[in-house]
């Protein structure tokens, strides 16, 4: 059933590539234009997906006819949701980073993600607040990459340097 | 001479040696801890090494992907879980050793084969490369786009499962890599408006999301985190380890250079090396019942192919631009951004350069020798650490590395959103490498597609016209047609066999 649906997903995806590939300039002088990869990589991707989605409409055909297997069917929803909340803490860094402070951030993500898997909540901590100094250590100070200070605690790391 | 002893003094010296060692100690853990792969440790690491010289910064990617390649076969010896997918062909065979109380054993075989392994492929890469390289120089657009092409058939033709999923994930690299302003007409293409985007999808951002984000949510989902503390072995990690390749040092030599092939072949990597050098020992063994139950000689060709397979995959890195396996495919990133173009020239105007290159090579593999020793007196640490622990530590590493390569959010944003995709492509069974490699060479491709027509004024035929262009052209229309040849000598031998059978 995914792969019916990545079939199709991949040949829409494929046709809004090809329409967009459309729109580009052509030279007069080149009998090639910037379409003309882009519209072959949506013409693969339109082409594939459809055989993936037509190869799955067979296997779900014959599936119909045969007894539903309860393992098949229950889908690990949680299991998806949990492995969403990394991407979310992602999110709140580039959202709160400015505001927060990169170091303020990734010590507030690493103990709520190690909080998670039932580390222990000091241990979680202690290691979480020892990483984001030395992240911040390393990075800003050594590597000399601005990372967000944040406006809540501005100069609180100057003593590092 | 002299620029030989230059490049000797790029890498004999304190900096580049601490290097090293961090590096390879580095490698060693992530290795050793299942779940994270030898590509992403390199991914993690380009944003360290893009602020040091070239120099170092490819010994630490050589040194890593060298050292956590052997240690993904700690845990596997251990605990049954292969550390990296490159461990994964004898994992079984290294465990039943294992619970014969032949654990270090096992590990100190598998370190020799390694090195072994490691050296074999650093000699090819150094005595092959310069001659390639020579030849390489009269390529004109016409060969490069044909070498492109190839490449990128290889990977699809070599990846383990549907051929079809490997296609889909291609197209996915490729499109990425037409972001940015067209070369040729300077027509902005899917940016979106967003200014970073002008100069095209960056790649460590891309590489960073595909194999450590994507890992990172594999593990929040799965679960489960089972960890027993096996019995420690208490052998001797190399009284045995002398007879054992004194006995097998053909299937050493062999698995050596089968790993050198198949990791100089774009899109297979040390995992697929792995696989067909314990198959190919297994095949060829005088004692063929005893694989499976523990047997030694099942490790020594595997794990002499995966290391070798590492250095393999540089030689086509380096003389063509074109990576070998996902790990060169992040290392020409980084050559371009420490001004080291791949490609032949490197090998005429680099001179210490090339030789320091080389010598880094020696120096890493060896250096595996007394790590590794000391890695499998103190396997227990690796297999202790927690991944709880562990994972949210790497997803900060993530966030700050895509930053940290142009200071910008958007590399953020492009790592998050691959890192997406890639999961949902990698839980329905669709390989990476071939996303990646389409990613790297898709500008290869389409640039010396249009300039090599800029040339003929649009005559596709031209693509056919010089001898070398013409057959690399019909290599690639080979490898086209190879599945569906092997398909019909398939149906033309399988009646033959039938009747063979009712015969008997």
């Amino acid at each position: 059933m995914r792969d019916f649906l990545l079939g199709l997903a991949f040949a829409i995806g494929g046709g809004v590539v090809i329409a967009v590939a459309q729109t580009y300039p052509t030279m007069p002088s080149l009998q090639y234009g910037p379409s003309l990869f882009p519209s072959l990589i949506g013409a693969g991707m339109l082409i594939g997906g459809a055989l993936l989605a037509l190869s799955q409409v067979r296997v779900l055909a014959a599936r119909r006819h045969a007894p539903e297997d309860p393992g098949l069917s229950r889908y690990d929803y949680l299991g998806l949701a949990l492995s969403l909340v990394p991407c979310a803490l992602i999110v709140f860094y580039i959202l709160a980073a400015e505001t927060l402070g990169a170091g303020l951030c990734m010590l507030l993500s690493m103990w709520l993600l190690m909080l998670m898997r039932g580390a222990k909540w000091w241990l979680a901590l202690g290691v979480a607040l020892v990483v984001s100094l030395i992240v911040t250590l390393l990075f800003s100070r050594y590597l000399l990459i601005p990372l967000p200070e944040g406006v809540l605690l501005p100069q609180s790391l100057a003593w590092i340097g | 001479m002299e620029t030989f002893l230059q490049g000797l003094a790029m890498v004999f010296n304190a900096q580049t040696l601490l290097v090293i060692v961090a590096a390879a100690v580095f490698g060693l853990f992530v290795g050793a801890i299942p779940g994270l792969t030898a590509t992403m440790a390199v991914a993690l690491l380009v944003p360290i090494t893009f602020y040091m010289d070239a120099t170092p910064a490819i010994a630490a990617i050589v040194a890593t992907s060298a050292m956590a390649i052997f240690a993904g076969d700690i845990p596997g010896t251990y605990l049954n879980i292969p550390g990296t997918p490159a461990s994964a062909a004898y994992v079984g065979e290294s465990y039943r050793l294992a619970r014969q109380g032949r654990a270090r054993e096992t590990l100190g075989t598998n370190l020799l084969c390694s090195v072994f392994g490691g050296l074999f492929g650093t000699l090819v890469l150094v005595f092959v490369s310069p001659s390639l390289a020579e030849v390489a120089l009269n390529f004109s657009s016409f060969e490069y786009f044909w070498l492109a092409l190839l490449g990128l058939s290889c990977s699809i033709f070599i990846a383990i499962g549907s051929r079809l999923k490997a296609f889909l994930s291609l197209t996915v690299g490729l499109l990425l890599s037409t972001v940015g302003l067209d070369m040729m007409s300077g027509a902005p293409r899917f940016t979106f408006g967003v200014p970073d985007l002008m100069a095209g999808v960056n790649f460590i951002p891309v590489m960073i999301g595909m194999f450590a984000l994507n890992e990172i949510m594999l593990f929040y989902g799965s679960r489960n985190e089972a960890r027993s503390v096996p019995a420690m072995a208490k052998d001797s990690v190399f009284r045995h380890a002398p007879a054992t390749l004194r006995r097998y040092w053909r299937n050493m030599l062999r698995g050596s250079a089968l790993g050198t092939l198949i990791g100089a072949l774009p899109g297979a990597g040390a995992d697929i090396a792995a696989w067909i050098a314990y198959a190919l020992g297994k095949s060829r063994s005088k004692e063929k019942e005893k694989y499976g139950s523990g047997h030694i000689e099942g490790i020594v060709d595997a794990s002499s192919a995966n290391n070798s397979g590492i250095s393999g995959a540089w030689v086509p890195a380096l003389v063509f631009g074109i990576p070998g396996d996902t790990i060169t495919a992040i290392v020409i990133g980084v050559l371009y951004m420490k001004g080291m173009n791949p490609g032949p020239t490197i090998f005429m105007n680099g001179g210490s350069q090339v030789y320091a290159l080389f010598t880094v090579f020696f120096v890493a593999n060896l250096m595996m020798l007394p790590l590794g020793y000391l890695a499998i007196r103190a396997s227990k640490i690796f297999i202790l650490t927690p991944r709880k622990m562990l994972m949210p530590v790497i997803l900060t590493f993530c966030i700050v590395g895509a930053f940290a390569i142009n200071n910008s959010v958007t590399d953020i944003w492009i790592m998050l959103v691959i890192g997406l995709v890639a999961f949902v492509l990698a839980r329905n069974d669709f390989p990476m490498a071939p996303a990646i490699l389409g990613l790297v060479l898709g500008g290869t491709l389409e640039n010396s597609f249009m300039s090599s027509m800029l040339k003929s004024g649009g005559d596709l035929l031209a693509f056919f016209e010089r001898p070398i262009s013409a057959a690399l052209g019909a290599l690639v229309i080979l490898i086209w047609l190879l599945p569906t040849l092997i398909k019909h000598i398939r149906r033309l031998r399988r009646p033959a066999a039938a009747t063979a059978g009712d015969e008997k």
